[in-house]
């Protein structure tokens, strides 16, 4: 609304000048104060901005990992053989190590470095002095030292115990680590972890792409005492879990096969064992025990590294006699001869080659048929078998029982053999081959052979992992269970039968007999490589077999090594029985009261 | 919309000129006195409700802040809760390893006998061929290590004292081990009446 405006009195100008200057400085004055506030503002609210809300955010804020748990691996039955649980490190301020005061019962008591460490030394197994060297060696590298590593991977009721003492200048860390709750049982195959947590062997190395885990992070803001404000608690990264490992493995069988295979191994002096149990009609892995066995929770207690990992994947040796089974069923199968062809073993055999094959104890002419070769385990009969074979077809044989090639399970390290090309072999090698020597193959090669023979012919691809177990539930990564017809169902079934007799007739028949049953097994007693090219003193002693008989479920190979104190197959035949009545009784293998063949072992 | 219909035209037109007088007359007085009364009612409302707001902003703040001790008391509670789930789950799957279950049967005088014998119900067949267990394992140390194990005594030497260590707040529950069976005549039988 307009302002009326009287007329002006005289003599008022130059107040009203003044007045209008010192109205224009003051608003000058304003303007300059409000740009300054403007410019400030813009700086804070625009130029500024970003920098400024994370710096707030960041002093209220609190980021903190969230772990993710490392996959389990479990048994066939879902028992835990390794599992994720979190384990505490304690560590220390050694420059803040001081003495301190205690309140007990409402009185303030003093409590020394020394007797601080003694109270702590009492709960983590040290001494005293122990974590005071420690501290004192840790000033002595830097005298303003802030931490240090006191003990590493305490339990929860440790941790309560040292969380109980107060003592100020002591800070536990979580440390997320793995549990072994059954210890060495399949501890070989289970494989360990270092103290970082990365994976280092087993079955924790090779499948570690299934096992691993992704921590998450998560912030939230916090109030002046700590207390974190509700509703503020951000995501930044999803925690991922693992998938577990779901093995074949039976791990109360593992148990009981690997202490009947250390009380033996240790009553014959072996350096090393293994025992494969096999399903016959599936190739799964039920067992696989190796002697010596590792602890994963106290891998260190196991010194030799060669005996951390598992033996019967990674190390291959010439199988001797055992291998007979494979070249009889190769004969069998290609109709060259029956169960019943008759051949002359004499004591030496001197081929065509230039070979020079003997038997390991001094006879006359044997007239022995096929039955009474393997019976007897000649290797002159066997090369008189083997010889109505090319050395390609026995090559082609061999390849497709799966000698010379790793097994399908991916165990980590898994040996594959040696298994030369047969344009490669020497005129002894091609007779060697025939009985086991000349070639090399894993514990578990000898275990497939036998299953091949056990299930009609057909090779199961050797299964370890049913899979590996989502969040969900589903099992992927299940490996193929197709098998390959090596051999015919009859050449199978007449090697059967001759494995029978085998086991009713060889001079260890008293040591590994299962009343009631019908096994079929084999001895092999093989020399063992000295790392020279040469051949050592010492002997690998093995039994491999399958029962029932007339309906295989179960195949069981065992192996020793250099057993010093018996180094003949009388040393591995007690394993071979007690396992394969336990997984009989086990899995409830009933004997069918069929009568077993009676084959002609001379002619 | 055009037509060619016949209409009758309203007989009467209300003059332009009568209403706009009668409004005119009407206008100031009642519209000032309106005005007048709701100004203190708006003000009273308005006051009220910024009262009201700020108090229920007030209570609001005081109620979750509240909650927010109590989530943060309960949120260490639970940590602590699943460490002590943790290390007693752990327990039992230690005391569940073939090692510890083993240890234990020995220490009750059983012995594993590993001779398959099998009776066939629907005739009475014996299949296999029986004999007395030999308790091979009976005795002989676990050759199979299980580190975890090596402070824990067979579960018949336990006694209650080292078992109840739930929490502080849980009640412990005290377990009573159950007596060794008394041996009699060889074999350890339970004295039933």
């Amino acid at each position: 609304m307009p302002r009326k405006t009287g007329p002006r009195a005289p003599g008022m100008n130059r107040r009203s000048n003044s007045s209008r200057r010192r109205v224009a400085v003051t608003v000058l004055v304003l303007f300059a104060v409000v740009a300054v506030f403007v410019v400030k503002l813009v700086d804070i609210q625009v130029v500024r901005a970003d920098a400024l809300t994370a710096d707030s955010v960041g002093n209220r804020s609190v980021g903190q990992t969230v772990y993710a748990a490392r996959g389990d691996i479990l048994d066939a039955n879902g028992v835990l053989l390794a599992g994720s649980v979190m384990r505490y490190d304690v560590t220390a301020s050694p420059k803040n190590a001081k003495s301190f005061y205690r309140t007990v019962e409402g009185e303030k008591t003093s409590i020394s470095v020394g007797q601080a460490a003694a109270e702590l030394g009492a709960v983590t197994g040290q001494t005293g002095p122990d974590i005071e060297a420690m501290l004192d060696a840790a000033l002595a590298d830097n005298p303003d030292s802030d931490f240090v590593y006191l003990t590493r991977a305490v339990d929860v009721d440790a941790l309560r115990a040292i969380n109980d003492l107060d003592i100020p200048w002591i800070y536990p860390r979580t440390n997320p680590s793995r549990v072994y709750p059954n210890g060495a049982v399949a501890g070989n195959l289970v494989g360990f972890v270092s103290s970082e947590g990365k994976a280092q062997a087993g079955l924790e190395l090779g499948e570690d792409s299934c096992l691993a885990s992704v921590d998450g992070t998560e912030t939230y803001e916090k109030g002046a005492d700590g207390v974190r404000i509700p509703g503020s608690s951000v995501t930044t990264t999803p925690a991922v879990d693992g998938g577990d490992v779901v093995t074949t493995i039976d791990s109360d069988l593992n148990w009981f096969v690997q202490q009947a295979l250390a009380e033996q191994a240790q009553a014959t002096g072996a350096a090393w064992g293994t025992v494969v149990v096999q399903e016959a009609k599936t190739g799964k892995l039920v067992a696989v025990a190796d002697y010596p066995s590792v602890d994963p929770n106290n891998v260190s207690g196991t010194e030799d590294p060669e005996n951390r990992g598992s033996r019967a994947f990674t190390a291959s040796f010439e199988p001797g006699s055992t291998f007979k089974s494979l070249t009889a069923a190769s004969v069998l199968d290609s109709g060259k001869a029956t169960v019943n062809s008759g051949v002359v073993a004499p004591y030496r055999y001197l081929p065509a080659n230039g070979a020079n094959i003997n038997d390991s104890h001094a006879h006359g002419d044997d007239k022995l048929t096929m039955t009474g070769v393997l019976i007897d385990s000649s290797n002159t009969g066997m090369s008189k078998f083997g010889e109505l074979l090319s050395n390609k077809e026995r090559y082609d044989y061999m390849k497709k029982f799966g000698v010379g090639a790793a097994t399908e399970t991916g165990f980590p390290a898994e040996d594959s053999g040696i298994l030369r090309d047969p344009e490669n072999w020497d005129s002894q090698t091609q007779y060697a081959t025939m009985f086991g020597q000349g070639l090399t193959t894993t514990a578990l090669q000898v275990s497939s052979i036998y299953q091949t023979i056990a299930n009609g012919g057909v090779r199961m691809p050797v299964q370890l992992i049913e899979g590996c177990r989502q969040a969900d539930g589903t099992l992927t990564d299940q490996p193929s269970a197709t098998g390959s017809q090596v051999i015919s169902a009859s050449a199978a079934g007449d090697t059967s039968d001759v494995l029978e007799m085998v086991y009713q007739n060889s001079w260890v028949n008293k040591i590994w007999e299962i009343p009631g049953y019908r096994v079929a097994a084999k001895t092999g007693t093989a020399q063992m490589p000295d790392g020279n090219g040469g051949y050592s003193d010492g002997y690998l002693v093995s039994v491999s077999g399958f029962a029932p008989a007339d309906d295989p479920e179960y195949v069981v190979s065992v192996s020793l090594a250099d057993p010093v104190n018996m180094n003949t197959s009388a040393a591995p035949a007690p394993i071979f029985q007690k396992v394969m009545s336990q997984v009989l009784k086990k899995y409830r293998a009933v004997p069918s009261g069929a009568p077993a063949p009676d084959l002609p072992a001379t002619w | 919309m055009s037509d060619n219909l016949a209409r009758v035209r309203p007989s009467f037109t209300p003059s332009p000129s009568a209403a706009p007088t009668e409004r005119r007359l009407e206008i100031v007085a009642p519209a000032a006195a309106h005005r007048k009364r709701p100004r203190i009612t708006y003000a009273l409302t308005a006051t009220a409700g910024v009262a009201a707001i700020v108090i229920a902003q007030l209570l609001l703040s005081v109620g979750i802040s509240q909650g927010a001790y109590e989530i943060s008391t309960l949120r260490g509670e639970q940590v602590e809760l699943g460490r002590t789930s943790e290390s007693v789950s752990q327990d039992l799957v230690r005391l569940s390893s073939p090692q510890s279950l083993a240890s234990n049967a020995e220490s009750l005088g059983m012995v594993s006998n590993s001779n398959p014998v099998y009776l066939r119900l629907s005739d009475g067949a014996v299949l296999g061929a029986p004999s007395s267990a030999l308790g091979s394992q009976g005795g002989a140390a676990s050759l199979v290590p299980n580190s975890l194990l090596t402070d824990s005594a067979v579960l018949t030497q336990i006694d209650d004292a080292s078992l109840g260590t739930a929490d502080g707040g849980a009640a412990t529950v005290a377990v009573t081990p159950t007596p060794a069976v008394p041996i009699k005549s060889g074999l350890p039988s339970p004295a039933t009446r």
